[in-house]
C-alpha cells in the first residue's frame, strides 16, 4: 500500500493525526520559517496551512484537513496562540473534533491530551487521581499521584482537548475555571502548585443541538472564545467533504472500494441537504424535515456502511441498494414521525427525478 | 515648460482615511502654491464655504441642473475624506484651492443625437483589484489598507508609486477606444489636463492635484497629450444650465447599501482610524490602542444594549485581533479581525448581537450641517418660503398644532404638513384630535429633526416646489405600485394634500390595476378611500370625473366577484372580507348614486342567499340588507331562526349572530320578533356547548352600551314572563331631565311643542 497512513502504523484501526500526517507535519516544520509562540511546534501561518491544505515552495502537497470557512480556522488559531481557551461550538457532524485533534496535532505534536466528556466524568478527569495502593503505603506524594491529562499537559506546555464539555457536570465543568484564569492547579495534599508551563492551551467542543446537556456557566463563558462551526455551505463543498473522508475511512479498513464510482456521495449527500434545510435544491418543493440531525458526519458513515456492504457481499461497485439501507436508518430515528417525512419524499422527490429511479426502488423495497 | 517637477499628483483612494492623512503629510511636505481636487468645477463658487466653521461634515457637494433638479450629482465629503482634508488644508493656509473635471454641465445635458457614448458601455476595470489581485488579496480593500494607507513612510514619494502602479493597471486595459467608459474617462481627464495647463499658464509653480488613484498617472505633465488633442475631445459637448450648493449629509448615506452613497461601507470605522492618526501622531505603537479604543466603544455599545462586556474580554478580544492580524500576516489590526474577535470573545461566537451595534458603530450616526449662507436648493428654498407664509416655524422640540380647517390659513398649514409627509419629510406626525369626530379638525406633532434638512434634498429631486416635487413624487409611486389599497390611499392622500396634478396618474394606474385585479378583498379595500375622495373632493376644486368611472367599475366587478370570494372562508379570512364589506358599504352609501348602490345591494343580496358563507360575514351581509331595507322584519326573522336552529351548529350560530348584531342594538330592543328567536337559541344549546360560546356572545353583546344592555335584559325578563315593567324605555329615560334638551331639538327643528 503506498497510502502514508497505512505505511506509518499499519496495525491501528485509526491513526492518530500526527501519526497519519507526520510526513506533512515535518515537511511545514522545515520550510516554516515564521516565528513560532513558545512551545509551538509550527507558526500559526503554517498552522493554518497544515488545516486548510494547500502547497509548499518545495512542492510539497497539504491535504486539506478542514474544508470551510478561512475565517473562522484563523480565529481559533489565534486564540490559541493567546492565553484564552477555544471552545468549538456546532451541531454534531460539523468537524468539531476533527479540527480539535489537527489543530493539536500541528501545534503541540501530540492529539492525545483528551478528556472525553461524559455524564459521568469526575474532577478526577480534570485535575489529579491518586493510586491508592501507593497513596495507603507511602501517604500523600508526587509518586502516588495520577494526573489527568489536562494536569499533564500543563506541566508539558501543551494543548489538551476537552471533549463534549457540555456532557460534563456543572460542578465538574467549573473545576476548568481556575485553570483557565490561573494556568494554575493547587495540589492541597502537598501543598504545591502546578502552573501551566508557555504553551498550554485548551480545545473543547460542545454542541448545541443534542438535548439533556448542561448548560456552560457563564464564568466558564468569559474565559474562552467561541467558535461556532457552520454546516457546510454548499452541495460541492460537503460532497468534496464525504468524498475525501469516506475515501480515507475506506483504506483504514482495508476496502478495495472504486472511488470514481462514487456518484452515490453526491446523491446521499443531496438526500441530506434536502431533508435538513426543507427544500429541494432547486428550490421548487418544500419537504417535511425529520428530528435527525442529518449531519455530514453520518452522510459520511452512511456511505462508508455501503462501501463496505458493497465490498464484502457485492462486486465492489457502491449501488442505490448498498446507501438505501444505510440512508433510511440515518433519517428515520422515529419510527413514527420521520417514517412519514420520508415516505413523503420518497414519493414527491426522489420518484420524479428519473435518473433517481434505481434509488427510488431500492428504497421502497426496504419499505 | 519649466525643466522642474510643477505639478504632483496625489493619487487618493476616494474616502480613504489613510489617504487622507497621507494627502494632509504631502501638502505640509510640498507647500504648494495651488491646489486641484478633482469634483465638479461648479462647486467652486462656493468651495470658500468649506472653511465655515459651521460647515460640519459629512457634507455632499450638489450639482443640479436649474430646470430638471432630478438631473443631479453628488458629490459626498467626510471628514476623513482626502478631498475634504485637501480643501480644508488650503483654505487654513491661504492657498488658492479649485476644483477639476469634465464640467457637469456636460454631464448632465441630453447626449447629441447618434452620440456613442453614453454610459454602461463596457465593465470598468476595477484598478485596485487589479493591483490586490496580483498581490495575492482577495479584498481590494484590505490590499490598498495594507499596502498604501497602512505604510507610514515619507508621503510624497508613496504618492509617486501609487502612481506607477497605476500606471502599469492602466496599460492592461484593453477595450476598445469607443466603449463608453473609456471615452468618459478620457474627457475627464483632459478636462483635468486642461485645468493644470490653466493653472500653469497663470503662473503657479507648485501645483498639487488631489485625484483618484486612477487618474494620477494620466495627470503627470510629461506624459500629456498635445493641447489640440484634449481641445478636441472637449469640443461641442452639449450644456445645459447647472447650479451648485453644499447639502448636509450622513453618515448612513456614505454607505453602499443607500442610494447616492459614496461606497463606503464603514464609515464609522474609517473615521475612528482617521481620528486616531489626527490625535496620534507618534508612528511608535499605533495599532495597539486603536484596536483597544474601538473595541471599548464595541464594548460600551454592547452594553448599551443589556450585554455582558466586560473589561476583561476587551484586553482579551484586543488580544485575539492582534495575533489574528499576524495570523493572516497584515501589518495592523483591521476591522475584519476586530469584528472576528469581538464576535468570539464578547458575543460567544454569534453574530446577531454585532449586528445590533454595526449601524452605530461601524456606519454611524454623524449628521451634517451647512452654513445658513449656503445657497439653497431650489426645494428647501420653496418650503422655507412657504413656512414664512404660513407662518409656521421649524422648531427643534415637539409642539402639538391643532388646525380648523374652515380657516384659509389653517388650511394651508395643513396641506403644506401633508405635501411633506409625501415627499417623505416627516416634520409631523399626525396625532390624536381628541374628543372630535368631525373632519374638520386635524391635529399635528410637529418636531423638526435635523436629518430632515437631508430629506428635503432627497426629496428635491423630485421638483423645484413642494407641489411640483410631491406630485412627481406620488405620479412615481402610483406608477410602480401594485396594489389597489395602495393606491387608493395615494388617492386619498392626494386629496389631502392639494394635488390635482398628482391624482390624474394615481387614477391612471388605479383604472390600469383595477382592470386587471381579481382579488376581491383588495377591491372591497378600495372603495372606501375613493368614494371620500368623490364625496369630499370636488369641495377641495378636484376633478373627479375620473375617479368616479374608475370607483364605478370597481363597485360593479367587486359585487359580481362578492359571493364567489364568500366562499370557503376561514375565521382570520371572514373577519378580513366582514371589514372590507364594511367599508365598501359605508363608501357606497357616502355617494348619491342610485344606480352604483342598487349594484352594490345585488351583490349583497347574492351572498346571503348562498348557504355555507362563514357565519360572520352572512350575519353582516343580512344586517346590512336589513338596514338597506331590502330585507323586512320578517325575513330578518326567518334568517335568524334559520341560522340560530338546532340543526346549525351553534358555533355558526353564534358568529351569525356577532356579525348581525354588530353596531347598533336598538335592532333587539325594538324588534319584537328578533328576540325570542335569540332567547330560545340561547335557551336551548347544550351546555358544553354554551361554555365553548360564551366568550363570542359575551364579545358581541358587550360592544353596547351600558344602558342599551340593560335594556335588553330587562326585555329578556318580560320575555320569560317575568313582572318587570311593560316599557323598558321608561325606566331607562328620565323624561324629566331630557325634555329641555327634547324641547331645543325640537325648536331647531322647527317643531312646535308645547309642554304639557
Amino acid at each position: 500500500m503506498s497510502d502514508p497512513s497505512t505505511a506509518t502504523s499499519p496495525d491501528v484501526l485509526r491513526a492518530h493525526a500526527e501519526q497519519q500526517y507526520a510526513a506533512e507535519l515535518a515537511a511545514l516544520d522545515v520550510a516554516d520559517d515564521r516565528p513560532r509562540p513558545p512551545s509551538w511546534r509550527l507558526s500559526p501561518w503554517a498552522v493554518s496551512l497544515y488545516v486548510l491544505g494547500g502547497q509548499l515552495p518545495d512542492g510539497t502537497a497539504i491535504e486539506p484537513k478542514y474544508i470551510g470557512s478561512r475565517r473562522l480556522v484563523e480565529i481559533a488559531i489565534a486564540t490559541l496562540a493567546t492565553d484564552r481557551a477555544l471552545l468549538l461550538l456546532g451541531v454534531p457532524g460539523t468537524a468539531k473534533t476533527w479540527l480539535g485533534e489537527h489543530l493539536a496535532a500541528a501545534i503541540s505534536g501530540s492529539s492525545t491530551l483528551v478528556v472525553q466528556g461524559t455524564a459521568g466524568t469526575a474532577e478526577e478527569a480534570l485535575r489529579y487521581g491518586w493510586n491508592y495502593a501507593r497513596l495507603l503505603a507511602d501517604g500523600p506524594s508526587r509518586a502516588a499521584m495520577v494526573p489527568s491529562p489536562v494536569m499533564r499537559a500543563m506541566e508539558t506546555g501543551a494543548l489538551v482537548r476537552v471533549e463534549e464539555l457540555t456532557r460534563i457536570p456543572a460542578d465538574v465543568q467549573d473545576a476548568l475555571i481556575s485553570i483557565l484564569s490561573e494556568k494554575s492547579l493547587s495540589v492541597p495534599e502537598l501543598d504545591e502548585q502546578v502552573q501551566a508551563k508557555p504553551g498550554f492551551n485548551v480545545i473543547a467542543t460542545a454542541n448545541n443541538r443534542d438535548k439533556g446537556v448542561n448548560e456552560l456557566s457563564s464564568a466558564l463563558r468569559r474565559r474562552v472564545n467561541t467558535v461556532v462551526l457552520p454546516l457546510p455551505d454548499t452541495l460541492e463543498e460537503e460532497v468534496e467533504i464525504v468524498r475525501g473522508r469516506v475515501s480515507a475511512i475506506g483504506a483504514s479498513l482495508s476496502l478495495p472500494p472504486d472511488l470514481e464510482s462514487l456518484s452515490e456521495v453526491q446523491r446521499v449527500v443531496q438526500v441530506f441537504r434536502e431533508l435538513r434545510s426543507g427544500v429541494t435544491t432547486d428550490r421548487r418543493t418544500t419537504v417535511k424535515s425529520p428530528t435527525a440531525t442529518l449531519s455530514t458526519a453520518e452522510a459520511i458513515s452512511v456511505l462508508t456502511n455501503g462501501v463496505a456492504l458493497a465490498a464484502h457481499f457485492g462486486d465492489g461497485t457502491v449501488r442505490a441498494a448498498d446507501v438505501a439501507a444505510g440512508l433510511l436508518g440515518a433519517v428515520v430515528k422515529d419510527p413514527v414521525q420521520d417514517r412519514i417525512v420520508w415516505q413523503e419524499y420518497l414519493e414527491t422527490v426522489v420518484r420524479d427525478r428519473r435518473e433517481w429511479n434505481d434509488l427510488y426502488r431500492a428504497c421502497r423495497e426496504l419499505g | 515648460m519649466p525643466v522642474q517637477q510643477s505639478v504632483w499628483p496625489l493619487g487618493i483612494r476616494h474616502h480613504g482615511p489613510g489617504s487622507a492623512r497621507s494627502v494632509a503629510h504631502a501638502l505640509d511636505e510640498l507647500g504648494p502654491d495651488l491646489v486641484l481636487v478633482e469634483g465638479a468645477p461648479e462647486l467652486d463658487q462656493v468651495v470658500g464655504l468649506l472653511g465655515d466653521p459651521e460647515m460640519r461634515p459629512p457634507v455632499a457637494g450638489l450639482v443640479y441642473a436649474v430646470d430638471e433638479p432630478r438631473r443631479s450629482l453628488f458629490y459626498p465629503l467626510a471628514s476623513f475624506s482626502p478631498e475634504w482634508v485637501a480643501v480644508r488644508w488650503a483654505l487654513a493656509h491661504d492657498v488658492p484651492v479649485r476644483f477639476a473635471d469634465l464640467p457637469v454641465t456636460h454631464q448632465l445635458a441630453d447626449p447629441p443625437e447618434g452620440d456613442q457614448t453614453a454610459p454602461g458601455h463596457g465593465p470598468r476595470p476595477d484598478p485596485i483589484g487589479l493591483l490586490a489581485a496580483a498581490a495575492g488579496y482577495d479584498d481590494p480593500e484590505r490590499w490598498w489598507e495594507d499596502a498604501v494607507e497602512h505604510r507610514s513612510s515619507s508621503s510624497l514619494e508613496r504618492f509617486a508609486a501609487v502612481s506607477e502602479a497605476m500606471a502599469a493597471v492602466r496599460e492592461t486595459d484593453d477595450r476598445p477606444p469607443d466603449d463608453g467608459d473609456v471615452v468618459e474617462n478620457a474627457r475627464r481627464e483632459a478636462a483635468m489636463r486642461r485645468a493644470v495647463r490653466t493653472a500653469l499658464k497663470e503662473g503657479f509653480e507648485r501645483v498639487a492635484f488631489v485625484c483618484g488613484a486612477y487618474h494620477a498617472p494620466a495627470l503627470d505633465p510629461a506624459t500629456y497629450p498635445p493641447v489640440a488633442r484634449d481641445t478636441d475631445l472637449l469640443k461641442n459637448l452639449p450644456r445645459t444650465k447647472v447650479a451648485a450648493t453644499w447639502a448636509p449629509w450622513t453618515s448612513g448615506r456614505l454607505a453602499l447599501s443607500s442610494g447616492y452613497g459614496a461606497g463606503v461601507t464603514s464609515p464609522g470605522w474609517y473615521q475612528h482610524l482617521f481620528d486616531h492618526w489626527s490625535r496620534d501622531e507618534d508612528p511608535g505603537s499605533p495599532d495597539d490602542s486603536l484596536a483597544t479604543t474601538w473595541l471599548v466603544r464595541v464594548a460600551r455599545e454592547l452594553r448599551g444594549q443589556q450585554l455582558d462586556a466586560s473589561t476583561a474580554s476587551i484586553v482579551e478580544a484586543s488580544r485575539l485581533a492582534t495575533t489574528l492580524a499576524a495570523v493572516r500576516g497584515r501589518p495592523s489590526v483591521g476591522l475584519s479581525e476586530l469584528d472576528d474577535a469581538a464576535e468570539s470573545v464578547l458575543c460567544e461566537g454569534s453574530r446577531v448581537p454585532l449586528r445590533l451595534v454595526h449601524d452605530s458603530l461601524v456606519v454611524g450616526h454623524e449628521l451634517g450641517a451647512v452654513p445658513d449662507g449656503a445657497p439653497m436648493v431650489p426645494l428647501a428654498a420653496d418650503l422655507a418660503r412657504q413656512q414664512r407664509s404660513v407662518r409656521l416655524k421649524p422648531e427643534a422640540s415637539s409642539q402639538m398644532v391643532v388646525l380648523d380647517l374652515r380657516r384659509p390659513g389653517q388650511l394651508a398649514r395643513s396641506v403644506l404638513l401633508h405635501r411633506l409627509r409625501l415627499l417623505g419629510v416627516d416634520w409631523g406626525a399626525g396625532a390624536d384630535a381628541g374628543g372630535t369626530t368631525g373632519t374638520f379638525k386635524e391635529a399635528w406633532d410637529l418636531e423638526w429633526r435635523p436629518e430632515l434638512a437631508v430629506s428635503v434634498i432627497e426629496a428635491g429631486l423630485y421638483g423645484t416646489t413642494i407641489q411640483s416635487a410631491a406630485s412627481a413624487k406620488v405620479a412615481e409611486q402610483a406608477e410602480r405600485s401594485e396594489d389597489l389599497a395602495t393606491l387608493a390611499r395615494l388617492v386619498g392622500a392626494c386629496l389631502v394634500a392639494d394635488l390635482p396634478d398628482g391624482l390624474v396618474p394615481v387614477v391612471a394606474s388605479l383604472e390600469e390595476r383595477t382592470a386587471q385585479q381579481h382579488d376581491v378583498l383588495a377591491m372591497l379595500n378600495a372603495v372606501e378611500p375613493l368614494a371620500r375622495t368623490i364625496r369630499y373632493g370636488d369641495v377641495r376644486g378636484v376633478d373627479v370625473a375620473g375617479v368616479a368611472s374608475v370607483l364605478r367599475a370597481l363597485v360593479v366587478r367587486a359585487a359580481v366577484g362578492l359571493p364567489a370570494a364568500c366562499n370557503a372562508l376561514d375565521d382570520d379570512a371572514a373577519s378580513a372580507v366582514r371589514t372590507g364589506i364594511e367599508g365598501a358599504d359605508r363608501g357606497v352609501s357616502l355617494l348619491d348614486d342610485e344606480q352604483l348602490r342598487e349594484r352594490w345591494t345585488a351583490g349583497l343580496v347574492a351572498v346571503a342567499a348562498r348557504d355555507g358563507v362563514h357565519g360572520s360575514v352572512a350575519g353582516r351581509v343580512d344586517r346590512l340588507l336589513l338596514d338597506a331595507g331590502r330585507l323586512d322584519q320578517s325575513d330578518a326573522a326567518a334568517r335568524m331562526s334559520r341560522r340560530l336552529s338546532v340543526g346549525a351548529p351553534a358555533a355558526d350560530g353564534a358568529a351569525w349572530l356577532d356579525g348581525f348584531l354588530a353596531g347598533e342594538s336598538v335592532l333587539l330592543i325594538h324588534d319584537p320578533a328578533l328576540l325570542p328567536i335569540v332567547d330560545a337559541w340561547v335557551a336551548g344549546i347544550a351546555e358544553h356547548v354554551f361554555e365553548d360560546l360564551l366568550p363570542l356572545l359575551r364579545r358581541t353583546f358587550s360592544r353596547h352600551q351600558p344602558p342599551e344592555r340593560r335594556s335588553i335584559a330587562e326585555q329578556v325578563r318580560r320575555l320569560s314572563g317575568g313582572s318587570g315593567p311593560v316599557r323598558a324605555e321608561e325606566s331607562a329615560y328620565d323624561l324629566e331631565l331630557a325634555m329641555p334638551a327634547v324641547e331645543r331639538v325640537a325648536a331647531l327643528l322647527g317643531w312646535g311643542v308645547t309642554r304639557d
